[in-house]
């Protein structure tokens, strides 16, 4: 019980604080559940939270994280939870899986490094389209490797490819 | 047979008691596993167990826990601590008055534990703007907490037991207690003011960070403002005449409870999860264990025993338990305390000619007022020292001692002078 309450002093010290920063602020009370499977020595998680006010958010924090699509009801989480697991646990089994977590790290490294240059800095336009361009590099290699590769997951089609 | 139930009685209720003082285990738990022990060993059967549940002050801190629960989402707590805050320009020292007076009079009106939960957020935002150490500030909010809760009926849950218990209601606790609580609340802000003026100093510009505050935006609905204060006036109207109407406390906090919960359209889901129920199974755990000790006579020996020991003279009696009460409550929870001392005071008054009415006074200062003694004095206490903690500034049992101690000595010598002049 005091260790709620501490909890409770705290939403209360950042209610205000933000309420004078001009946010509206709802509190909610909620769910939150942590999800660890370990697949042969590799770890996955996740974390999602479920309430009354049907808001669900769903993010994926092991092995890098990656805020995982929408889901309209609390059901729908473990379908989401289910697939994933399926397709870790295909790639646990390929050579290429310490490629692929390093690659899908430093992809969420870059896109903050990305947002620290233009939050801080005053970058000229010419350096703009510069990196567009290079991810739209990026992009098409995504798009040629796929064409090139052995699909191996059937269950559901791709939601971004 | 009998004898082996008293045997088995007091052996549950010191273990019980003893684990409650240790705090190793969960207070509620163990209080409601030692009420059921006394079940299952038949020293009181389970309909009499029932019986013993003092159902007046589980219902009146039911009740009040709804209007709070609703009232707090309103931010009008918020809003009344930055208008004061400003309205004291930055100046330290004035915040602390305006916040003593503030937790103070809620007190009285709340339960000292919500009082502080609502108070100490808001201190915290206001002390981390001026760059200043929260620990005076919080120290004055806990001492204001447990002086102003004492003089109602509904401030304290040893007040909330004692009317419970006796009858008496909000308007003998307020007629009886207030006048000596305003002299000792004004006698502790003066002596803080002596104890921390020192260390209150802050930078202008620090003070004029405070006036950028805008305390219009803490209000997050104002018709639910509105519904909460009126239902909250008619609660303390009721509290004030419930005597007059034959109604239980209770009665009228149930009431304004149940009220606000029909015009609110809140979730009633939302404010019923909120509603502190380790304490209220606390407090049910603690009637019965206190309720099987008197069903097999160990209050009234006890009793007996206090009468040989006063040889019942009544300054004796009301020393005794103001004093006792007092100390105790500095270093142990006053909940099971007073829950014991309750059978033992109704014992007295029918084995003796004693007027008990300054004993129940005597009990309500001493138990309250005695939680400033120590950080674990009382529930309010505890809760700001681990708030401080989380905060980054340790507040030690002996930095607190060395001002809450003194200050619960001078609250009840006041006590006793007030007591001696006015009811022995």
């Amino acid at each position: 019980m005091r260790k709620y309450r501490y909890v409770k002093s705290e939403a209360s010290q950042h209610d205000m604080k933000l309420v004078q920063l001009g946010a509206k602020v709802e509190q909610i009370n909620s769910k939150m559940c942590y999800v660890k499977f370990d697949i042969e020595g590799f770890e996955l998680a996740y974390v999602y939270n479920i309430n009354k006010k049907g808001k669900y958010f769903l993010e994926r924090i092991k092995p890098y994280p990656l805020p995982m699509r929408e889901f309209k009801s609390e059901s729908d989480v473990i379908n989401i939870i289910k697939i994933d697991l399926e397709q870790f646990k295909n790639a646990v089994n390929s050579r290429n899986i310490d490629a692929f977590v390093t690659i899908s790290t430093e992809l969420n490294r870059t896109i903050k490094q990305f947002e620290d240059l233009f939050l801080y800095y005053n970058v000229p336009k010419i350096e703009t389209q510069i990196i567009m361009g290079k991810i739209s590099e990026i992009q098409k290699e995504i798009a040629n490797t796929k064409e090139n590769s052995e699909r191996v997951y059937f269950t559901k089609d791709p939601d971004n490819l | 047979m009998l004898h082996n139930h008293v045997l088995v009685a007091i052996l549950i209720f010191s273990l019980t008691y003893t684990a409650i003082i240790s705090e190793k285990i969960n207070r509620t738990v163990i209080a409601m596993f030692g009420a059921v022990l006394m079940i299952i060993f038949q020293v009181i059967s389970q309909e009499h167990a029932f019986g013993v549940v003092d159902y007046n002050t589980i219902g009146l801190l039911i009740g009040m826990m709804i209007i709070v629960n609703i009232l707090k989402k309103t931010g009008i707590f918020q809003y009344v601590a930055i208008k004061t805050a400003k309205v004291s320009k930055g100046d330290p020292w004035r915040i602390i008055v305006y916040f003593t007076i503030i937790t103070a009079i809620s007190s009285a009106l709340l339960d000292n534990v919500t009082t502080i939960l609502l108070i100490a957020p808001v201190t915290f935002v206001i002390t981390d703007t001026l760059e200043i150490n929260p620990i005076p500030f919080m120290i004055a909010e806990i001492l204001s907490a447990n002086i102003g809760g004492t003089a109602t009926l509904i401030g304290d849950p040893p007040n909330i037991m004692i009317g419970g218990a006796t009858g008496l209601g909000f308007m003998d606790f307020l007629m009886n207690l207030a006048p000596v609580v305003l002299v000792i609340f004004v006698v502790t802000i003066l002596l803080l003011k002596v104890i921390f003026k020192k260390s209150l100093q802050v930078k202008e510009g620090n003070k004029n960070r405070i006036l950028d505050f805008d305390e219009t935006k803490t209000i997050k609905d104002k018709v639910l403002l509105i519904k909460s204060l009126i239902v909250l006036g008619l609660t303390i109207t009721g509290f004030a005449i419930h005597q007059f109407i034959g109604l239980e406390s209770a009665t009228v906090a149930l009431f304004g409870g149940t009220f606000l919960l029909l015009i609110s359209n809140i979730d009633p889901e939302e404010v019923l999860i909120e509603i502190e129920w380790t304490t209220i199974f606390f407090f049910i755990g603690l009637f019965v264990l206190v309720g099987a000790l008197e069903e097999v006579g160990v209050i009234g020996f006890l009793a007996e025993k206090m009468i040989d020991f006063t040889k019942g003279d009544l300054v004796m009696t009301t020393m005794l338990i103001l004093w006792l009460s007092a100390i105790a409550s500095s270093f142990l929870d006053n909940i099971p305390f007073v829950a014991t001392m309750i059978p033992l005071i109704k014992n007295l008054a029918a084995i003796s000619s004693i007027n008990v009415t300054p004993l129940w006074w005597a009990l309500a200062l001493g138990a309250c007022l005695g939680g400033n003694g120590t950080l674990v004095g009382a529930s309010a206490n505890v809760i700001v020292g681990g708030m401080l903690e989380k905060q980054g500034h340790k507040l030690s049992f002996m930095n607190y001692m060395k001002v809450g101690f003194p200050l619960t000595i001078i609250s009840i010598i006041i006590s006793t002078i007030y007591l001696m002049v006015f009811y022995i």
